[in-house]
Order: C-alpha cells, then structure tokens, then sequence
C-alpha cells in the first residue's frame, strides 16, 4: 500500500508540475495580455498607405497601448486603406479631431499606429472615422524628397496585365507584390529587359476588383523597410480614365539605390546641385 | 507477426508501418476495456513520466543555456543581444522543446517500455495473462500507450520552462543583457497559439502518440529471444528518432 502510495503521490506531483509550466509558459513568455482584447469600441482611420502595418498590431496614445488594429482593406473609392482600429472602452476620451499617424518602433522594428490627441471638445464615437491621418513613410519616398527626387510620376495601363518600364528594377522578382496605398493589389507577372529601349519591362497583374485605378497614376520600386524585399507600388494619377488590361504605366520610378543616392549626396554637397551631375552615373534616378 | 521473411527494405518498412497502424487501432478499441487498470496506468504515468524529469529537467536547462549563449555570441555582432529573450523562446518552444524532449522521451521511456513488454513475450508470460483471461493488449499495452501520450506534452512543458529559465541565466546573469529587455521582447513577439499551443501541445502531443506506439509495438511483436528484445529496443531507438525527425517538419509545414 506504501508504495502505491508513494507513485501516486510522485505521478501527481508530475502531472501537477507539468501542466503549471505550460500556465506559466503560456501566460508570462507570450503575448497573451496583449492579444486579449476586452470590450472595445471601433474606429476607423483611412490612410494612404499602411506600409508593413499589420492586423494585431499595437495602437497607442503617447506610447501606451489602448487597443489593437482589427483589419486592413483597400477602399477602392477613395484609393486608401481603410484600417480599423479597437480601441479599449477604457479609454473612451479621445477627442475627435485627434492625428493617426503610422509609426516603427526603431529602424527595423514592427509598425504601429499612433494617436495623438486633439483639442475638440467631442469625443470620437463608436465607428467614428479618424480624419487626420499621417501615412507610413517608405524609405525610398523619404530618401527621394530629401535627395529632390520625389514627386516622380509614371502612366498606367490596365486592368489585367499592365506593363510598366524601368531603367531600374533593382532586385525586383516576379512574384512580388503591387501594392497600392500599402495594401497588396496585385503581383509582378514578368519582367524582362527590352533589346531595343534597353529598360527594364515589367508586366503587372492586378486583381479585376480594382479597376478604377486612373490611367495616369505612377509605378515606383520600393523596398519594404531597410532590408526588405522589393514590391512595385501605384501611386494612383487624377485623370478620368482607368487603366485597362495591357495598358502602360509611362510614369515610372525606378529601384533607388542606397549607393547612388549616398553618393550623389556626397559628390554634390547639397541636394539642391543634385540635377547637373546625376544623370550621367546615376541610371537608377528618376525619369 | 513475429516472422519476418527477408524482403525489400521498402517493402519491410511499409509492412511495418502497416502492422503498426493496425496495432494502434487494436489499442484504441482496448482502451474501454482498460480502464478498469486506471491504476495500472497511473503506476505507468509515473515511471515513464515523473522519473524522466530529470533528464529532461537537465537537458532543458542546458539546451537553453548553451542557446543563450550562442544568441548573444551571433547577436552581439549586429548589436542585437536584446532581440535574445525572443529567439531563445521561439527556438524552444517551436522545435527544440517538443522535439529533444521527444528523443529523449524515445531514449529513456520507449526502449523500456520495449525491453519490459519484449521479455514479458519472451517469457511467455503476457501467454500466462491470455490463460488467466486478463487481456494482455488491455493490461499491459494500453496502460503504457496512454500514460505516454500523457507524459510526452508534461515533459515538454517542463523541458520548455528550464530552457527559457536557462537561456536567461546565460544571458541576463551571465552576460548582462538587461532584464526587462529580454522579457518584454519575449512576450511581444511570442504568439500563444502560433508558438506555445502548437508547439508544446500539438507537436508533443503528436510526438507522444506516435513514440509510444512504436515503443509498444516493436514490445508487443519482439521475436521471443534475448537477441529479439536487443533488436526490438535499437529500433524502437531508430525508429522513433527517424518519425520524429520526418513528422516535425511535416508538422512544422502544416502549422507555420
């Protein structure tokens, strides 16, 4: 009878043992606080582009977490991403003509979205819209105003394939994605040098849900963060017209390289010489 | 079953995960019939449960130590030592937990799982058991089968716990990465279910199932001779270390 005694009271201990460390596991190592969500109310803000934002991902005021990103989507009306945000019942004071700006912790880090407060009397309801929105800044646009390279511009053509040329892909590949205002619309199908223009043609397939893209936006090679892959992003134009299947986005941007745009900065001085020595070493600059 | 005609080693190795399966399911309709050796299992659960907490309570702390280690080594040269708290627990939690802990599980509790039901065939006296009317599939088999299956997620919880414990004492003790920082990009980045569950439950779980059924199965079926029972326990050896090895990626493929 002792020795039962003693395995059962040694296989209890085990049993009990095991499962308090999968609790402390499961609750002290893991993300579990954060990913609950208590009762929360719904706001949305419409950005022009998202970036690398993710569902899940933190929203803060001054650095505190007060709720989560729910979903992303491309509202194809007004060529933005719509992000819904829960945001926690604890914190129902927001006023309503507060700033959503799309914020990285550190260089490489994750994406959040950041609030900061306004000064209106009134407080954002329940599926209240955000109006004031700041986007998320990819590098290369950042880079390019400051070097006087942004603002560069393509025409576009399509609403199948769409054919774009570079003078630079940089390592775009196919497969990458098209991205519009941050959110995946599309993937590069091909690309391939031409003998005759000696460029780079890419053909883009873009999802038939999105044919509403004017025909005179821009197509830009960017990389997502630092380090990341490269993607072709829309920057949709104005004009009237959509782009139709095998049409041609004559805006273009092409890859920038780190090397070329550190290297201008430091032949020229200032970004504003920039124009008379770059073209003729630079063929990753603008059109 | 015990006679094994030499054949292609394909061929032999899908006889045997044939008569495996048909041996799983067998169990499985046992299981009802067993429960009245609740306490058979219980004893069971013990010994190829609480007494392979030692090992795995050493191995654990050292795997997490000597992966603390290496991180900050690799780490240093980016500058990101911080980032160390979160690779030590998405290492371990993802392969390293469910799947040492799986083959020491096969070291320690498989082969004499496999050694005790082999000389019991060799001895003739699971026979004996079929003569008094007690089933020896619900007796002996079954109460092994389940006190695995429930060990293995126990262990690897267990196995997990001193891994991170040890990556941390390496780390934060040892080489000063800063305390807070190692904790709260541990919990930031680790996802409950993407990580904990499917790691330690799921693979364990699987690992569990899969390891006790050969080592019972390579006992059940063992020639009845001394060399037998030393053949039968080298591949229950192998044999749990091969599927654990395969499963895991097939596991990892599906739950990524």
């Amino acid at each position: 009878m002792s020795q039962r005694q003693s395995y059962a009271v040694g296989t209890g201990l085990f049993i009990v043992l095991g499962f308090a460390a999968l609790a402390y596991l499961a609750t002290q190592t893991t993300s579990v606080v954060n990913s609950r969500q208590g009762d929360s109310y719904t706001v949305h803000a419409r950005f022009t582009n998202v970036g690398q934002l993710k569902e899940r991902a933190p929203v803060k005021v001054a650095g505190v977490r007060i709720g989560q990103v729910r979903s992303i989507a491309l509202d194809p009306k007004h060529e933005a991403a719509d992000v819904t945000l829960s945001i926690d019942k604890r914190y129902p004071h927001i006023p309503a003509d507060s700033v959503a700006t799309i914020f990285t912790s550190g260089l490489l880090g994750d994406q959040y979205v950041g609030i900061e407060y306004g000064s209106a009397k009134k407080d954002l309801a329940d599926g209240g819209t955000l109006a004031l929105t700041r986007s998320s800044q990819p590098l290369e646009q950042m880079l390019g105003r400051f070097f006087g390279a942004g603002g560069a511009s393509d025409r576009v053509g399509g609403t199948y394939t769409v054919k774009a040329r570079f003078s630079n892909v940089g390592a775009l590949s196919v497969g990458a994605p098209v991205k519009m205002a941050g959110v995946p619309i599309g993937s590069v199908a091909a690309v391939h040098a031409d003998p005759v223009k000696l460029d780079a043609e890419v053909e883009l397939a873009i999802d038939d849900r999105y044919d509403q893209i004017p025909d005179d936006s821009a197509a830009a090679v960017f990389t997502s963060g630092l380090i990341g892959s490269q993607y072709v992003a829309i920057q949709p134009g104005g004009s009237p017209e959509m782009l139709k299947d095998g049409d041609e986005l004559v805006l273009t941007q092409s890859a920038m390289q780190l090397e070329d745009l550190i290297g201008k900065f430091l032949v020229n001085g200032s970004p504003g010489e920039k124009k008379d020595a770059a073209p003729a070493d630079t063929p990753a600059g603008k059109h | 079953m015990n006679a094994r005609p030499q054949r292609n080693v394909v061929v032999n190795a899908l006889a045997q995960i044939g008569e495996a399966g048909l041996f799983l399911l067998t169990l499985l309709a046992a299981v009802p019939r067993s429960l009245r050796y609740l306490r058979e299992t219980v004893r069971q659960l013990w010994f190829v449960g609480a007494m392979s907490l030692t090992i795995i309570t050493v191995c654990g702390l050292f795997v997490g130590m000597v992966l603390g280690l290496q991180l900050y080594y690799v780490l240093s040269i980016f500058g990101g030592t911080a980032a160390s708290g979160t690779v030590v627990a998405i290492a371990i939690y993802r392969e390293l937990g469910p799947v040492v802990t799986a083959l020491l599980f096969a070291g320690r509790a498989g082969t004499s799982v496999t050694a005790e039901i082999g000389l019991m065939r060799a001895t003739d006296q699971l026979a004996a058991m079929e003569m008094m009317a007690v089933d020896p599939i619900a007796y002996v088999a079954v109460p092994r089968y389940l006190a695995g299956l429930v060990a293995m997620p126990l262990l690897c919880a267990v196995f997990c716990a001193l891994g991170i414990f040890g990556g941390h004492l390496v780390g934060v003790t040892w080489l000063g990465i800063d305390n807070g920082t190692f904790w709260s990009n541990m919990t930031a980045t680790v996802d409950v279910w993407k990580d904990v569950v499917n790691g330690i439950l799921v693979k364990s779980l699987v690992f569990g199932a899969v390891v006790s059924l050969i080592a019972v199965y390579q006992g059940y079926t063992t020639p009845p001779t001394s060399e037998g029972v030393a053949y039968a326990t080298t591949r229950t050896v192998v044999a749990s270390s091969i599927a654990i090895l395969a499963l895991d990626f097939v596991l990892t493929a599906f739950l990524m």
